[in-house]
Parts: structure tokens; C-alpha cells; sequence
């Protein structure tokens, strides 16, 4: 063959399976647009799909984890969509897998409150259920949306601000300065956690002062900065640091570290990763992280993808659930160095596994660590 | 002006003098423009800190001067490579992805919580090969295919943070080990952080280089006119790609201090740099359309960021206002230095 017709040969090819994949794309949603919208679907039509921020916080790849561990158990193939943190990624990746013509059941932790109306509104036209995580808008309410925005779920901020607040008021015995590194500033997650720090010390800690809050969001790298300005602003001043999540508290520590502070400082945060795990059963820095609340991302994305599943089988009619099954609060723990060891089955490496056949066993709301403790309605901010 | 040099037309004597005067007048002005501008980056800078010093007493005390010193090595390192990227006319975005991708690789290759093998000063070589493959890969697509640099490395961006996230996996954040690294980076010596001393290192050497090397002279042409470098048959091609795969390892290098500064590898350990080092090449000076500038004067932008971004801290301005505040500040610093620059021919785009 002459090099002319090698090159024919070989475009004559490429176009061949270029054509074949688009008739293999077109079949696929003919299939999928000839199903019916409404009612129970059945589990072989069925396709799960998770939606996470991105894909190197340790707790988006536990939601990864979750939905894996619920896929194998229930049989369903499932696609994962990496944000990579914006919002526009997001919604046109959900697009764009809704467009493939099959029924989706949803789990979404949303990149901002105000994706969730978009969300929802492109699953219910394709037919699919979806649950979001974390973050809505307060007056997109599921049952004002019909069926198919199966639920909005969350572990309450308030409670986690509270529990952390207490942690590092009696390590301090009520006396202190403390300063505080939120999320991001406008993220509800954040806002809530905030306010329930703040009135915990107002309430119970009249003794402790809150210095100065630095947003640092979600950002270890951000934290760590934010904190050496601080530690060069206040010294050894400083206390007790808060931080919203576990990942800016290790950045935070590792300031505080560097400066020689770590033995009289103590730290409380949200989260419990298994590496703060590691470092509260050390007792780094002088058992410097005095509290932590513990939920983990694998509970949370097999919960959502679960309920979904119960809707778009038809085995829970959402609009006849009452409110809280609708907007609902899991319950978040508060851990201690002296209650750690009973948290440490739930990082085992048959961890979310054994979690999801418990959550197929008693449903998505009475579940042992992540039960059902309330809802209906945004959460209730503490009064300033 | 016309009338007075035909009426000077006359007698020739005085018509070359009055040309050499009005040359050496030119000259002068060029020259004072020329130091003008980092003068008055200067003066704003001074400004800022006085400013702050009299916010807040903290602001000058030899904790906090080592705090911010610390705070702008990495930057520094990284936008010594960016302006010589800038010099050339080209733009490297792809910064915080090689940062992640050497990084990761280093600290998987180290000491770390997650095990694995420790291959010490090699995984500093290997590393930084990451960050080295990735600038000649830029370079040459760049280069040979003539795709637009603000392209290739925005491409190049993601392929380092898939790199980064393909090594981090699902397991836990790997935390370093080694006892004699940890906390190295603000560690003081000779009245320095440690990591400072790293970027004064990496600016001298990219001083000499832009100075006194092949490289840095071809570099300065290309960005004047790169038509007229190839054709008096100067290595352009070489010369570019090398400049990117400069501008990689030291993206790298900052990386690995950076995952050495906060103790764990994360693949997004690169995050805001990109946006603290090409701003800071602008304001120091570099003009984006290449040909001219200089490292010293991004010297000064990454300190007038750095110092800004802890001032504002500092001084105890409300976190709300602070990104507001720190914008209205940085226009009306680099109004400021840029007066010098004013002048009716002059295209700002």
C-alpha cells in the first residue's frame, strides 16, 4: 500500500468510528427518552450518580467512597462528576450526563447554595431523583418542588460550632483569648458552624474572648498564612484557635508549630480526618487539639444516594413524608481525646461497607452514627 | 518647534548641537523614567509601611518582618520564572498545577505518614524532573506548533494537577516526617527564614542570567521583536523553550517548599499563587507584551502584595472589607508608580 492510500485507509477508519460512536451516543438517548418519567423505575434502568466539590479534599473523596460502597451493594452502576470547584463545571457535567437519556438517582454536594434550583429543575426534566447536600438556598424547600428533589440533608453547623466551643472553653477553664478561621465567608455550612461558636462562648464562656475571625476558605494553605499574621498580630496572646474544618486547622497547627506555640495553645475543629485522628491518639503538641465533631463523607453520600433510590423505586413517596425526612439534620458527635477510641471503627477499611448495610437494613434516617435528629425548615440560628 | 529648526537650517554648526542636546535631553528623561518607576514603587511601598507601622506596632518587629519575609519566598521563587516568561512576550499559567504535580511527588518520594520509600535527596531530582518535563513539554508545543502560550499552559495548569491528584489517590494526606524538615522553611538563619534565603538565591541567579547570559540577552529581544532575533539567526526556539522549562523547575521548587511550609502534600498546594505572581510581575513594571522589565522590579510587586495582604491583617480591618480594601489600595499604589510612565504616545492595552 502507497503511503497516498495508507493515509485513506486510516481516515476512512477514524471517521468509521467516529460515526459509529455517535450512532452509539443517539441509540443511548433514544433509549432513554423513550422510558416513562413518572412512577416507580425500574432498578435496571437506574444509574447512580455522585456530585462532589472536588476530588482532593479527603472529605469529597469519602462521599466517593459512600457512593461506591451503596453501588456495590445495590447492584447499579454509578458515575462520579468532579465539580473541580465551580459551579458552572458542575451543573454542566449533571447536564451533560442527564442528556445520555438514563435515570439518574442523585446524590449532589452542591459548590454553592444557589446551584441547587438549577440542579433540580434539570433532574425533575429528565425524570431522575436527586438528594443535594450541605448547601440551598433557605426558601428552595423540597416540597415545593415536587417528588424528584427527593431531599435537602446536612449535619447541623450550630450543634458543630457548640461542640468545639465547648472542647476548647474547658480546656481553657473559661479564661482566654481565641481566634477563629472560618470557610468561606458566604457558605452557609460555615455561617452556622460560626454562630454556634460564638454563642456558645457568649452563653457559657463569658470568660473567653473571641479576638478576631480570619476566613480562610477551606483553604489549608490560606490557614496556615492567616495564622502566622495573627501569631505576629497577638503572639502568645492567643489561646485557643477555631477553625471550620480539619483541613485549615492543620494548616493553622503547623503555624502555630513553626513559632514555638503549640505546647499553650488548643485546638478544636470540625470534621475528625482520620490524619487529626492520628495526632489526637499521639497527643501532638502537648495534646494540643482538645476537640473535634465527627461525621464522615461516606455516611452522608450513601444517605443521600439511598433516599433518592427509595424515591425513583417508589418505595418512599416523598411528598407523603413528613417535613424533617425532607430537610433533615444528621446527627453530628462530639468527640473528645477520651471518647476517640470509639470513632476509630468507622475509618476501618471496611468502614463504609459496613455502613451502607446498615443503611439498607434500617433506611437512610435511623442509621447509627448519622441518625435523624431534626428539620422541616432551615436551621435556627442562635439569637446574637 | 518646525519654524525654529528650518530657521536653524541656516547655520549647520548650530543645527547639530541643537539636535545632540535635544538627544541627550531624551536620553536623560529615558534614563530617569527608567529609574522613576521603581523609585516611586519605592516611595508606595514605603508609604504602605508606615501606614501600617503606625496601625499597629507589631507591624515592624523582627517577627513580623520574618513573617512576611517567609510569606513572599515562594512567590518570589515563582515569579522570577514568570518574569523571565513575561520578558519573552508569552505568559505561563500553568504555575499552580506544576506546584501540585512536584509537590506531590516529592512528598510521596520523602519521609511520609503514608510509607512508601524514602529516597531522600533523589526525590528532590525526581520532583523537580516533573516540574522539568512539564516546562519542556510547554516549551516545545508552544515553540514548534506555534499554539499561544496563554493556551498551552492553561492546558498544562490541569495536566499537573491531574498528575497531583493521581498520586495523592484516596488515602490519607501524607505528612512529612523528617524531623530535620519540618518547619524548615521559617526556620531562621543568619537573622533570615530559611525559605527566604532559597528566593534570594533564585533571584540573584535569574539576574545573572537575564544580565550577563545568552539566554537572558535573546530573551529581552524576543520580546522586542522576535522577527528580528530569527532573522539575525539567534536561537529563538531554544532560547524559548528553555525559558519555560526555567520557569517550570522553579514553579517546582516553590511547590516543594510550599508542601515543606505546611507540613502535608495536597495537590492544591499551589492555590492564589498564580494570582499573587503575574499581578506582581505587572506591577513591578514588566511589561506583558515582553522586551521590558526586570526581576528586581517584581521583587517589589510580591513585597507590595505580601505586605498588603499582612498589613490589612494586621491592622485589624474588618475581614469583610478586606479584599475590597486591598484592591482600591493596589490601584491607587500602582497609579502611583505608574505616573512616572504617563505620556501622550505611550499605548497602555
Amino acid at each position: 500500500m502507497s503511503l497516498k492510500n495508507k493515509r485513506g485507509a486510516l481516515r476512512l477508519a477514524a471517521f468509521a468510528a467516529v460515526a459509529a460512536l455517535a450512532l452509539a451516543g443517539c441509540t443511548s438517548t433514544a433509549g432513554g427518552t423513550a422510558a416513562g418519567s413518572s412512577g416507580p423505575i425500574a432498578k435496571e434502568d437506574l444509574v447512580l450518580v455522585a456530585s462532589v466539590i472536588n476530588t482532593t479534599n479527603p472529605y469529597f473523596i469519602a462521599n466517593i467512597e459512600g457512593a461506591k460502597a451503596l453501588s456495590k451493594k445495590l447492584d447499579i452502576p454509578l458515575e462520579i462528576i468532579d465539580s473541580q470547584g465551580s459551579s458552572q463545571t458542575e451543573i454542566s457535567k449533571i447536564q451533560a450526563i442527564l442528556a445520555q437519556g438514563k435515570k439518574v438517582v442523585m446524590f449532589v454536594n452542591t459548590v454553592a447554595s444557589s446551584d441547587t434550583p438549577t440542579i433540580v429543575d434539570a433532574v425533575k426534566r429528565a425524570g431522575g431523583y436527586v438528594s443535594i447536600w450541605w448547601n440551598k438556598p433557605d426558601n428552595f424547600e423540597p416540597w415545593d418542588s415536587g417528588d424528584n428533589f427527593v431531599a435537602f440533608q446536612k449535619h447541623p453547623g450550630v450543634d458543630s460550632g457548640r461542640c468545639n466551643a465547648k472542647a476548647i472553653g474547658d480546656a481553657l477553664g473559661g479564661k482566654g483569648n481565641v481566634i477563629m478561621f472560618p470557610g468561606v465567608q458566604d457558605s452557609t455550612t460555615s455561617q452556622t458552624r460560626v454562630a454556634g461558636f460564638e454563642a456558645e462562648m457568649r452563653e457559657n464562656y463569658p470568660g473567653i474572648k473571641i479576638l478576631e475571625n480570619q476566613p480562610s476558605n477551606w483553604d489549608p494553605q490560606l490557614a496556615n498564612q492567616n495564622a502566622k499574621d495573627l501569631i505576629a498580630k497577638y503572639g502568645d496572646q492567643i489561646n485557643g484557635v477555631w477553625s471550620a474544618d480539619d483541613g485549615m486547622q492543620l494548616g493553622a497547627i503547623q503555624a502555630f508549630d513553626d513559632a514555638g506555640l503549640l505546647d499553650k495553645v488548643k485546638f478544636a475543629s470540625d470534621g475528625l480526618y482520620p490524619d487529626t485522628v492520628a495526632m489526637m491518639k499521639e497527643g501532638y503538641g502537648n495534646n494540643a487539639i482538645v476537640g473535634e465533631t465527627f461525621h464522615r463523607g461516606y455516611m452522608a453520600s450513601a444517605i443521600g444516594l439511598y433516599t433518592a433510590y427509595l424515591a425513583a423505586t417508589g418505595e418512599i413517596v416523598p411528598s407523603e413524608l413528613p417535613k424533617e425526612k425532607r430537610t433533615s439534620f444528621f446527627d453530628i458527635k462530639c468527640v473528645t481525646p477520651d471518647t476517640l477510641d470509639d470513632y476509630l471503627k468507622y475509618d476501618s477499611p471496611t468502614a463504609a461497607a459496613d455502613f451502607v448495610d446498615q443503611l439498607v437494613e434500617n433506611g437512610p434516617w435511623d442509621t447509627e452514627p448519622a441518625t435523624l435528629t431534626g428539620g422541616g425548615g432551615p436551621e435556627v440560628m442562635p439569637k446574637p | 518647534m518646525v519654524n525654529k529648526v528650518l530657521s536653524e537650517q541656516g547655520a549647520g554648526g548650530i543645527t547639530t548641537t541643537a539636535i545632540r542636546i535635544r538627544e541627550s535631553g531624551i536620553e536623560r528623561r529615558a534614563r530617569f523614567r527608567s529609574l522613576a518607576e521603581p523609585l516611586s514603587l519605592l516611595v508606595a511601598l514605603a508609604v504602605l509601611i508606615g501606614v501600617f507601622s503606625l496601625l499597629n506596632e507589631r507591624f515592624l518587629t523582627a517577627s513580623n518582618v520574618q513573617n512576611i519575609l517567609t510569606q513572599s519566598a515562594i512567590p518570589l521563587i515563582v515569579a522570577v520564572g514568570a518574569t523571565l516568561v513575561i520578558l519573552l512576550g508569552s505568559i505561563d499559567l500553568s504555575v499552580e498545577g506544576v506546584m501540585g504535580a512536584t509537590g506531590m511527588t516529592w512528598i510521596l518520594l520523602s519521609a511520609n505518614s503514608r510509607g512508601g520509600v524514602d529516597l531522600g535527596p533523589w526525590a528532590w531530582v525526581i520532583a523537580l524532573g516533573v516540574a522539568l518535563l512539564l516546562g519542556v513539554a510547554s516549551g516545545l508545543i508552544f515553540t514548534a506548533l506555534k499554539v499561544p502560550s496563554f493556551i498551552v499552559t492553561l492546558g498544562m495548569w490541569y495536566v499537573g494537577l491531574g498528575i497531583a491528584t493521581m498520586l495523592y489517590g484516596t488515602d490519607l494526606l501524607p505528612r512529612l516526617e523528617d524531623e530535620g524538615l519540618k518547619g524548615w522553611t521559617s526556620r531562621i538563619s543568619l537573622g533570615l527564614p530559611n525559605s527566604f534565603w532559597v528566593a534570594l538565591l533564585v533571584i540573584g541567579l535569574g539576574i545573572l542570567v537575564l544580565r550577563s547570559t545568552r539566554i537572558g540577552r535573546v530573551t529581552l529581544a524576543i520580546g522586542n521583536s522576535e522577527t528580528i532575533v530569527r532573522s539575525a539567526g539567534l536561537p529563538a526556539f531554544r532560547v524559548k523553550v528553555a525559558v519555560f522549562a526555567i520557569a517550570a523547575v522553579l514553579s517546582g521548587l516553590g511547590g516543594i517548599l510550599a508542601t515543606v511550609q505546611l507540613d502535608i502534600g495536597s495537590p492544591t498546594v499551589g492555590s492564589g499563587v498564580l494570582f499573587i505572581v503575574i499581578p506582581a510581575v505587572v506591577i513591578g513594571g514588566t511589561h506583558l507584551s515582553g522586551g521590558k522589565g526586570g526581576i528586581l522590579r517584581t521583587v517589589l510587586g510580591v513585597f507590595l502584595l505580601t505586605i498588603l495582604n499582612n498589613g490589612l491583617i494586621l491592622s485589624g480591618v474588618e475581614s469583610s472589607y478586606q479584599s475590597a480594601v486591598t484592591g482600591a489600595i493596589l490601584v491607587a499604589a500602582i497609579v502611583f508608580a505608574a505616573w512616572s510612565q504617563r505620556d501622550r504616545l505611550r499605548v497602555a492595552k
